[in-house]
């Protein structure tokens, strides 16, 4: 099989695992690590289609340094949240938060 | 030796890593060790930059996901708990839409991984031979150059989260 269709369907693998977790895990740290997947899904896909095709080589792996980067002030930024809302509701199940003004 | 005859079998077990780390790291019940699956997929991902002969990527990838982001999320399990008083746990509560959002869940995902795939089956270009090895002081002249505008936007992106992080911390002591 062509080498960029076995990437890709490893980055589509993780992006879906990714979606399956974000929309059944229940806790806010567990759909955090979901989304982690997807991101790591996209940056596969990003390396794989600049090292296989004629593209910039560059251009894919600064791409996924910069996906890595986001993905870490994203986590640091959801940490933060979830210790507040912990610590507002007693619970990091996101069913319980429901409560606009809090 | 025939590198290329090496290269499905490593694929197939990075592959295997990915896969099985998902699974364990969407499925698990104990959030610890759902993180554990993930540091295993995060390796498996650099396995397969690595493969593709981007070693700068795989080794950031084990440095900031392995060595920051889950570092980060143990500390998020570790000071969190759920409405049973738990810490690390997933929710043990069952609402009435649980089942039903269980199978949506597996449908949404499903149905989406078959159209994407089919698209890529069929659509994706041929793929040429491995280029040589980009070198690190290539990919820091391109940072420099061409992408400086995104290079400096993500120092700011990172500058504001970690000062929002720092602000919702100051916050939570005001109010206790």
């Amino acid at each position: 099989m062509n080498y960029l269709v076995m990437y890709h369907l490893a980055a589509l693998a993780l992006l879906s695992l990714g979606i399956y977790g974000l929309t059944s895990r229940k806790s806010l740290v567990g759909m955090l690590i979901s989304v982690e997947l997807m991101l790591n899904g996209a940056g596969l896909a990003l390396v794989a289609s600049s090292r296989l095709t004629p593209a910039i080589d560059q251009l894919g792996q600064i791409g996924t340094l910069l996906i890595m980067g986001l993905a870490a002030a994203e986590a640091t930024l959801v940490l933060a949240i979830i210790l507040v809302v912990s610590r507002r509701f007693g619970t990091t199940s996101s069913a319980s938060i429901a409560i606009l003004k809090g | 030796m025939n590198l290329n005859s090496m290269v499905h079998p490593v694929y197939g077990l990075y592959l295997m890593l990915i896969i099985g780390g998902g699974i364990t790291a969407v499925r698990a019940k104990s959030l610890v060790r759902a993180l554990v699956g993930l540091i295993v997929t995060l390796f498996g991902v650099a396995g397969m930059y690595l493969l593709l002969a981007a070693p700068f990527i795989a080794f950031m990838q084990i440095l900031i996901y392995v060595g920051a982001v889950a570092v980060l999320m143990f500390f998020a399990i570790m000071l969190t708990r759920t409405s049973d008083g738990e810490s690390g746990f997933e929710d043990k509560a069952v609402d009435k839409t649980y089942r039903s959002r269980g199978f949506m869940s597996i449908w949404a995902s499903g149905l989406m991984f078959a159209m994407l795939a089919m698209a890529v089956v069929r659509y994706m270009p041929r793929a040429i031979p491995l280029k040589p090895e980009t070198t690190m002081a290539q990919l820091g002249e391109f940072l420099t150059g061409p992408f400086v505008l995104p290079f400096e936007l993500i120092s700011v992106a990172l500058l504001v989260s970690m000062a929002g992080a720092v602000l919702l911390g100051f916050e939570r002591r005001k109010a206790k």
